[in-house]
């Protein structure tokens, strides 16, 4: 397939302001070892190169239906991209240190076009609600967040979890559909809540079916975009109460930054 | 330039509600119509050869310029270049006004551009932040002053 490189490379270049860029390892897929280069994150394409300054780029990852999990059994500060489905890559990446690490992961876990597209929608519901509520002086509450509070598989929601939303597979995603395979970390995988529609069953060459068709019927991305955020937040906010414990035993103050909601 | 073709692919075979055969034209000179079935998936538009299953290219739809032809077609131009415009043509005039206004709508600068100004309005009419219930307030990518913005870098010696 073809990707028209020159208009990667043209966005990239253009005067809209890049989201995030500095040095992380990668790992070489062959021989396991990890080599720096400098990453520029713009929208939902990941670009690298070898230093700031070239002009060449090595290359981009689409990032689209990928989950960001942070990889300590790779090593310090490890972090991947996880393309779900068969045959699909993982990118293993380490970060100079637990800081940078954490802000990549953050600034990657909101990248795609699928979550800036569920937070649009979910904030421009919230933008006519409060343009009615105007008036009367009352501010609402987001009824986004009508957090799931039973699940048999998950972990128990606690309430809103004011940290990165992790494990973004994309079943989360109206646009895009899902492999199921077996649960290797539960709160990464899909909910199941939705039925779900086998996309390859999907003839290509016809129209695609009605919206309401695919596998989030009766989804309301409106609403549910609250939901997922709460959701995955639970594996986020686990995994960084671990990180911070680790910090504790050097820097004896809580991180003040997190809100503790529950 | 290196890139994650199979997951570029995988990405083309998702559903996608813009999703038809058109006529299409590239833009070099002396191309002609062909049949393509022609995909939009999030901001990339692909096109496919009528039969099969891996697309012939994908078109990052940003910094382009969508227009309308003429009743049943559009163009879409890239860098900024009048001559590099890739030409569809649509079954009526009804298929061509859809495609142009979804195009328009899934590049992401737009998407970006609709969030800010969301951000600004729910802050503006409700005092409050719609971002810090989702932890994402700080990142560089949502700030109302974008054009502004400083990009943060990690220049920590590794």
């Amino acid at each position: 397939m073809k990707l028209h490189e020159k208009l990667l490379t043209h966005y990239l270049s253009c005067t809209s302001p890049v989201d995030k860029e500095g040095y992380l390892y990668k790992k070489k897929e062959r021989n396991a070892t990890y080599q720096r280069r400098w990453f520029v994150l713009k929208a939902n394409l990941l670009f690298y190169q070898e230093r700031p300054a070239d002009r060449h780029l090595l290359g981009v990852i689409v990032l689209e239906g990928c989950a960001v999990r942070r990889s300590e059994s790779d090593g310090q500060f490890a972090f991947s991209l996880v393309f779900e489905g068969p045959g699909l890559k993982t990118y293993r990446f380490a970060a100079g240190d637990g800081q940078i690490q954490e802000s990549w992961v953050k600034a990657l876990l909101s990248a795609s076009h699928c979550y800036l597209s569920l937070l649009v929608r979910d904030l421009g519901r919230q933008y006519e609600d409060a343009k009615q509520q105007q008036g009367s002086g009352t501010s609402r509450h987001s009824s986004s967040l009508s957090a799931l509070k039973h699940s048999t598989h998950f972990l128990p929601v606690q309430g809103r979890a004011a940290v990165v939303r992790e494990g973004r597979s994309f079943s989360a995603c109206p646009v895009l559909q899902t492999q199921s395979t077996t649960p290797k970390v539960v709160a990464k995988k899909s909910p199941k809540l939705w039925p779900r529609r086998n996309a390859h069953v999907t003839p290509l060459n016809g129209p695609a079916p009605l919206y309401g068709e695919w596998p989030l019927v009766g989804f309301d991305p409106l609403e549910d975009f609250g939901k997922l955020h709460d959701y995955y937040g639970q594996e986020v906010k686990k995994a960084r109460e671990e990180w911070l414990g680790s910090r504790r035993a050097k820097d004896e103050s809580i991180d003040g930054h997190l809100i503790d909601l529950g | 330039m290196r890139f994650n073709e199979k997951e570029l692919v995988s990405l083309s075979r998702q559903p996608s509600e813009m999703a038809a055969e058109l006529g299409m034209r590239g833009h070099k000179k002396g191309d002609v119509v062909k049949k393509r079935l022609v995909k939009l998936v999030v901001n990339f538009l692909f096109y496919f050869r009528t039969d099969e299953e891996e697309p012939i290219g994908a078109l990052l739809l940003e910094q382009c310029r969508v227009e309308r032809e003429d009743s049943q077609s559009f163009s879409i131009a890239f860098l900024d270049e009048a001559e590099r415009k890739y030409l569809f043509e649509c079954d009526s005039e009804e298929q061509c006004g859809e495609w142009v206004d979804s195009i328009v709508k899934a590049s992401y600068e737009s998407m970006r551009k609709n969030l800010i100004f969301y951000r600004t309005e729910i802050h503006r009419l409700t005092g409050k932040d719609p971002l810090e219930q989702y932890g994402i307030s700080d990142e560089t990518r949502f700030q109302v002053n974008n054009g502004l913005q400083l990009t943060p870098r990690d220049t920590s010696s590794l």
